[in-house]
């Protein structure tokens, strides 16, 4: 049926911040829709907080608005456009929640809007507890025994009802947080009182605990002449009781019979009927009992997942893109598969191959958070990695992960090492089997040395329920690293030997020449060597929807080991752009954003594009951003490979963060064309040495420092520079270990840990700046002409890592003669590193002085929202400097200033960490960022505080309690807050401080001395606000507890003094005026001021 | 052991077996991800090597239940990489033991992709799986050999001797013409509640009639069989007599009955994720489907009480075709079971024309 004409003007809601369980796929997903609907003529209208993203780019939409997600702001901007649909499935739960809400307060029916995708009524059947078991019930699909319970007393007595273990599901919440698996009545209780705070409509399912199961997935597709069908199965390797987005993952499943699939084929059908979605797609999750079959569905999201993204990328058929022509009417029949070019998207795809996807978690942030997983999900981001067998992938899978591990162990990076492991004593034993039978991050690596350490299949079976199947693959692996092993140390001309057929065989199996090199006691080069000896070399395969049965037009690639390379290397010029691999904490979307940009400007340029990368919730290893693809880990030997095949002009290695610089030395040294910036000047900016001679010779300031390798040297270095004292490792992403140290009490814990992480690296010492201004400057130069994409000024003191800290960008408080102080640094810089490309400048500002502390030669993650906000695409026009052209020529010379303010503010995962603190460091832990943009900075700043998911008041109770430097700020703060009818309560120290003032609060005794405290009026949502500033390096306990708390009762807080601030300021224009709404495009339409 | 695969074109392909063996047959592939047992004891693909696009086989091993007849019918097997274990509460024994038990040989850690890409290019092609002789010419003289045999009809083989009876005593009666029938289709006739009377392949139109059954099934089997012009002509007499059901195979003998031509595919359709369409509609379904023949649309125009009711999306090849008057279905593609033993579509549709009694109408 062709597309609906009954409508014109579509909105869409982007899902916001990058936060845990919900990644870059709703960018990869949303900006495939946004794309779609302007294919089929639609007026496209979208809304997403998150300024990193692809979809927010001025161009995908016809109108776009970086904008706080809620109802309020979304009403507005819906009485304003006037669209006549809404497209709620592609932006995640923050999008399919926000439509839900606005249905049900009647702002869809006011304005005549209707949401395609999934009615309402769909999305109401799939989320809403009771309905969902109602309509299973109807259609006779089994599901785990269960009760809603609206309140903890109702919640015990469904609990007791259906006996321990219980799984707790807190309703519309995304990524099952503030869920858990309850073993008793006191845990049932807890989470109980938890899951109905997190909760937006207060319920919590209580079910009967499928653990062990068997975890199913269907990605399932329906038009509206009811066409069904199944895009992939997937089978979790981590058995039911793991969030499936922590879960490591295969495609297709692998132990289902053809019945079984049949079976589930069957409900999947019924299931997508019965929830009524017809025209969209749907992610089903089943429980199947390993020991008899049964089946039962667990939970339905009708809207694209992660899973969606995962099974689009896993097979090549575009599930966002099809989702969203048949949200407007079309039929799966009508609409093409652009990766045959010669079938449709009615069939169903199949694979010839294993796909795999591994998680990526970062519980080094969090030291004190439990490792466990369960059903809250804590993954950050994830790697999927293809291969001919399970083994292969598995292997690839986590060398993409980018832990600094090369495969499934024998890399020389595990920590049980081989002796130890041949004759494991009782404690080492009971070690390996509570790391198999609690789920956690390193479980992977405990199933090898169980298995080495001569368990039993069937016993590390009846621990961890993982399938034999996969357990029996792993052993395979074990066992041919014993194989290769024979050959250790039998050196031929000090060449290791082996039989070319054993190398093939470790190839075909996944084994990197990293671990070849451990396992045969040689280095990584000479088993490169040996495999051009042997003329072992990975072959090309394809990524074509249908296992090679039609001759595919536009496919990807992935490599293994076999005969014959499907590799298509074009004769025209191109270049290879190198991803950011997996998501994590410090590298994210917004280097996702700037490589897609990268393949976007070469594709202008007439260059092709080839693009590697292994994270399949990106933009950029879609099928249509690069003109060839290849889905690989980003190492040096899957990278080089590449490159042999395609032979590239260049590589650029700018745009992905951390990862492709890090490697830049390695593959400049193998010969390989680094685009941009020189690899010496890059190294010039890296190396602490050089880099202080260069701001030496240019006259400019930089803290005080040195670099130690010990504690003695440690002592005598910040003795000299006094404290306090910024400790850092060497190399390292998102200020990992780094540490401000106020005395030399604490120092030597500090350089202790710093050592861990630096390895062979010193250990930087700088002089901490406090209560400097920070500021970052990014900057793009050809090499003649440098020009300054924007000067962000930090909200919150010196001391905050940049990535966390919330920005102002033009700034707000520097004068002129400091910003031009910072014009000045900034272009030297770029003039005497020569910048051809992106670089990155942060400065710290303190008594009308400019200290540099830190450049980097690359993207900085503030490039997207910078180019959002001046409307300069900043990474396009570095790209095709990189290829020689002039910002003369691209007509970019000057400085842009908006006349309107965008303050960034970053969001932080600290919800699934219960316990953990919450306050901000030079370590970076925030996931994702949101902008707020407005004419002036105070309601910039409270937009940017909303879109960030703080409930900000305007009445009500706040609670004060400051370090001591800030009580002379805080007076000031409290008095606004009294003027603008809070009541105040506080410590007793901040209260006497604020009485002294002339302003009354109310103190409250301290957490152990008396009721109700702070804890109680939180608990009673007594307390609408919280300023705590830490009291030191080590905070205090009742600090501690306060601060976890106020995640845990989501009540806005702020732990710093400049921040509490710009809050208190804002609070105070969200009293006196409505918030407005303006899309980028109007904003980009102002006047701007130039600078020369 | 080594073991190789060798095609009439002199093109070859190395691979391991942990049996001596040799076979013949011409190189089928399929591209559906589960359902090995199943495809290789189907009848339909009886004397083919059977290579697998999907590289893990054997995965959740092999139990009685699951095989279509009780002979594993290919000749040998194709595959990436064969299980070294199974992982299934159904199963009963590995792939391997269900293979040496039936004396099939199965080759693995051969390039199936890189041959299923040669075939699709090349089109059919008769193979020799060896791990006796790797000398290329002397293969080929087997091949050579092999395919100077003189042909014989496998449905012999493949259909049952004496006619037997099973189902619902009660039932409506069913006739079924084993060509080489599949338990998967047996058991959704018995589902829909049929009385069922099965015939050997070479009954005769007044042998069937003599049963007295409201309506026909010819069942699939192998395909550009030389016995199937003979079928084709048997059952010409039941044409209007009979509501008659045509399955893969047994839908092309109803169309030869017709003198309907058929034309051979470059690539057989072969998996589980055939598109088909309703003509005029937006509606249509996903089907298995296992031939290399389709009907030729310029024979078919001739008859004039025919209608194609679906097509294939991918190719536009004719996959059902229906005529009202003459009560009768054909379908190219395998009716399966839509799960849980649910009867397919189509069978539903067919039961219907059987003009049953109300109440004795085939339940869903």
């Amino acid at each position: 049926m062709p597309r609906r004409k009954d409508f014109k003007k579509v909105l869409m809601i982007g899902s916001g911040p990058i936060v845990i369980g919900q990644a870059c796929e709703f960018d990869y997903s949303g900006s495939q829709a946004c794309k779609a609907l302007r294919e089929e003529g639609y007026f496209t209208i979208l809304v997403n907080s998150n300024p990193a993203t692809i979809m927010t780019d001025p161009g995908m939409a016809d109108v776009t608005y970086i904008e706080p997600l809620n109802v309020d702001i979304l009403t507005k901007i819906i009485a304003k456009e006037r669209p006549d649909a809404l497209l709620p499935t592609l932006g995640g739960q923050t999008a399919l929640n926000l439509a839900f809400f606005l249905m049900k307060q009647g702002v869809l029916k006011k304005y005549k809007v209707e949401s395609i995708g999934a009615s309402v009524e769909a999305i109401a059947c799939a989320e809403d507890r009771d309905l969902f078991k109602q309509a299973m019930q109807e259609i006779g699909v089994d599901m785990p025994k269960s009760g809603i319970a609206r309140s903890v007393k109702e919640g015990m007595k469904i609990g007791l009802e259906i006996g321990f273990p219980l799984i707790l599901r807190p309703a519309y919440c995304l990524g099952g947080s503030g869920g858990g698996i309850a073993y008793n009545q006191e845990e049932l209780e807890t989470l109980l009182s938890k899951g109905i705070q997190t909760s937006p409509v207060h319920q919590v399912l209580v079910e009967q605990s499928v653990l062990g199961w068997k975890e199913i997935e269907f990605e399932v597709m329906r038009d509206c002449v009811d066409n069904v069908i199944m895009i992939t199965s997937m089978e979790n390797i981590d058995p039911m009781g793991v969030h499936t987005g922590d879960s490591i993952v295969v495609a297709p499943a692998q132990t289902l019979t053809l019945q079984e699939y049949t079976d589930f084929v069957y409900l999947c059908k019924k299931i997508i009927r019965k929830i009524g979605i017809s025209g969209g797609g749907a992610n089903i999750q089943f429980g199947q009992n390993p020991d008899n079959g049964k089946i039962v569905i667990i939970e339905v999201n009708p809207r694209l997942s992660r899973s969606s993204a995962l099974a689009s990328k896993a097979t090549g058929f575009p599930i966002a893109r099809v989702a969203t022509k048949l949200a407007v009417g079309l039929t799966l029949p009508e609409v093409m598969n652009q990766v045959t070019g010669k079938t449709t998207s009615f069939f169903e795809p199949t694979i010839d191959y294993c796909v795999f996807k591994i998680c990526r978690f970062t519980f080094e942030k969090f030291p004190h958070a439990e490792r466990a997983l369960n059903t809250s999900m804590k993954a950050v981001g994830e790697a999927m990695s293809i291969g001919r067998n399970f083994k292969e992938a598995l292997q690839k899978g986590i060398r993409s992960l980018e832990i600094k591990r090369f495969g499934f162990g024998a890399d020389g990076k595990d920590k049980i090492t081989d002796a130890m492991l041949k004759n494991p004593d009782a404690l080492l034993f009971k070690q390996i089997e509570d790391k198999i039978r609690i789920p956690n991050d390193e479980r992977l690596f405990y199933l090898r040395y169980a298995l080495k350490a001569g368990l039993s299949i069937d016993e590390i079976f009846a621990l961890s329920r993982i399938d034999r199947w996969f357990l029996q693959n792993m052993k395979q692996l074990v066992e041919l690293e014993e194989k290769i092993k024979q050959y250790r140390n039998e050196l031929v001309d000090e060449e290791p030997k082996m039989p070319a057929e054993l190398l093939t065989q470790a190839k075909a199996d996944g084994f990197s020449d990293i671990q070849l090199a451990f396992l045969l006691n040689t280095k990584e080069a000479k088993v490169k060597q040996l495999r051009k000896k042997s003329s072992v070399k990975p072959a090309y395969k394809l990524v074509d929807t249908c296992a090679g049965e039609f001759n595919a037009k536009q496919p990807y690639f992935y490599s293994t080991q076999e005969t014959k390379d499907e590799a298509r290397p074009s004769k025209n010029k191109k270049v290879v752009i190198l991803g950011g691999g997996p998501n994590r904490i410090g590298q994210g979307i917004e280097f996702d954003y700037c490589c897609c940009h990268a393949a976007y400007a070469l594709k202008e340029e007439g260059v092709d594009s080839v693009m590697v990368n292994c994270n399949p919730e990106t933009v950029s290893t879609d099928y249509d951003t690069s003109d060839r693809l290849y889905f690989e880990p980003l190492t040096f030997e899957d990278i080089m490979n590449i490159l042999e095949v395609e032979k590239p002009l260049g590589v650029i290695v700018q745009f992905g963060g951390q990862t492709p610089i890090n490697l830049a030395v390695a593959l400049r040294a193998a010969g390989v064309n680094i685009l941009g910036t020189s690899s010496e000047n890059i190294d010039i900016a890296e190396d602490r040495k050089r880099f202080k001679q260069l701001i030496d010779k240019l006259g400019l300031l930089q803290p005080n420092s040195g670099t130690v390798f010990t504690f003695a040297e440690a002592q005598k270095v910040a003795r000299d520079i006094g404290y306090p004292v910024l400790v850092r490792p060497s190399y390292v992403l998102g200020g990992r270990a780094m540490e401000i140290v106020y005395e030399e009490e604490l120092l030597e814990k500090f350089i202790q840990e710093a050592a861990e992480v630096s390895g062979e690296h010193p250990i930087l010492i700088d002089k901490f700046l406090e209560d400097a201004i920070e500021v970052d400057v990014d900057l793009i130069g050809d090499g003649e002409t440098f020009v300054i994409g924007g000067i962000l000024e930090h909200i919150e003191q010196a001391g905050v890592h940049s990535g966390d800290a919330a920005m102002s960008l033009p700034t707000h408080t520097l004068g002129p003669d400091i910003l031009k102080k910072l014009r000045e640094a900034s272009y030297r810089l770029a003039k005497e590193l020569n910048i051809i490309g992106l670089m990155n400048v942060q400065y710290a500002v303190k008594d009308a002085k400019v200290y540099v502390l830190e450049v980097n030669p690359r993207a900085s993650r503030t490039v997207p929202l910078v180019s959002k906000v001046i409307g300069v695409p900043l990474a396009k026009l570095a790209t095709k400097v990189m290829l020689g052209k002039k910002l003369k020529d691209l007509g970019f010379t000057e400085e842009v200033i908006p006349p309107y303010v965008a303050v960034k503010e970053s969001v932080f995962p600290f919800n699934r960490f219960p316990g953990v603190d919450v306050m901000l460091g030079p370590e970076m832990k925030s996931t994702g960022e949101v902008l707020g943009i407005d004419m002036d900075f105070a309601s910039a700043y409270i937009k940017s505080q909303i879109a960030a998911g703080q409930k900000v008041p305007k009445s009500g109770n706040v609670f004060i309690s400051v370090h001591d430097r800030d009580k002379r700020d805080i007076a000031f703060i409290a008095k606004k807050l009294k003027d603008l009818g809070f009541n105040i309560f506080a410590s007793s120290g901040t209260a006497s401080v604020l009485e002294k003032n002339n302003i009354p609060a109310k103190v409250l005794p301290k957490i152990n001395e008396g009721r109700p405290n702070i804890l109680d009026l939180m608990k009673d949502g007594k307390i609408q606000m919280v300023i705590n500033t830490p009291s030191g390096r080590i905070p205090r306990q009742d600090e501690v507890k306060i601060r976890s708390q106020v995640v845990l009762y989501n009540i806005p807080y702020t732990t710093t003094i400049f921040g509490a601030q710009a809050t208190v300021n804002g609070i105070e224009m969200l009293i006196k005026k409505d918030l407005g709404v303006k899309s980028l495009q109007e904003y980009h339409k102002m006047k701007c001021k130039k600078v020369k | 052991m080594k073991a190789i695969l060798c095609l009439e074109d002199g093109k070859s392909f190395n691979a391991e077996s942990d049996l001596e063996a040799e076979c013949f047959g011409e190189v089928i592939i399929n591209t559906a991800v589960v359902g090995y047992q199943e495809m290789i004891t189907d009848p339909a693909n009886a004397g083919k090597i059977l290579v697998f696009t999907y590289p893990l086989i054997g995965n959740y091993g092999c139990a009685p239940k699951f095989s279509e007849s009780t002979k594993v019918w290919v000749s040998g097997l194709v595959m990436k990489e064969k299980s070294k274990m199974y992982s299934n509460w159904q199963a009963e024994s590995s792939l391997d033991d269900f293979l040496k038990a039936h004396k099939k040989p199965a080759i693995y850690n051969l390039d199936t992709r890189t041959l299923t890409v040669y075939l699709r290019e090349k089109g059919p092609l008769i193979g020799i799986i060896s791990t006796l002789e790797f000398d290329p010419q002397k293969l080929l003289d087997k091949i050579n050999k092999f395919k100077q045999q003189p042909i014989k009809t496998k449905l012999a083989e493949v259909s049952v001797q004496k006619l037997y009876s099973l189902g619902k005593a009660r039932g409506a009666k069913i006739a079924v013409l084993d060509l080489g029938v599949t338990s998967g289709l047996m058991r959704q006739l018995e589902t829909l509640g049929f009385s069922l009377t099965v015939f050997p392949y070479n009954a005769s139109a007044k042998q069937i009639l003599g049963s007295k059954p409201k309506g026909l099934v010819l069942s699939s089997g192998p395909e550009n069989d030389c016995g199937l012009e003979t079928v084709a002509q048997n059952i010409k007499p039941l044409i209007g007599k009979l509501p008659l059901l045509g399955v893969a195979t047994g839908g092309q003998v109803l169309a030869k009955a017709l003198g309907v031509q058929l034309i051979r595919l470059k690539f057989g359709h072969r998996g589980v994720n055939y598109p088909i369409a309703r003509p005029g509609t937006f509606k249509g379904e996903i089907t298995v489907q296992n031939h290399a023949y389709v009907l030729d649309n310029n024979s078919l125009h001739k008859i004039k009480e025919i209608k194609v009711t679906a097509y294939n999306l991918n190719d536009h090849t004719i996959e059902e075709i229906e005529s009202k008057k003459l009560k009768m279905i054909a379908v190219a593609y395998n009716p399966v079971s839509a799960g849980f033993n649910q009867a397919s579509a189509i069978l539903i549709k067919f039961s219907k024309l059987l003009g049953l009694p109300k109440g004795r109408q085939a339940r869903r």
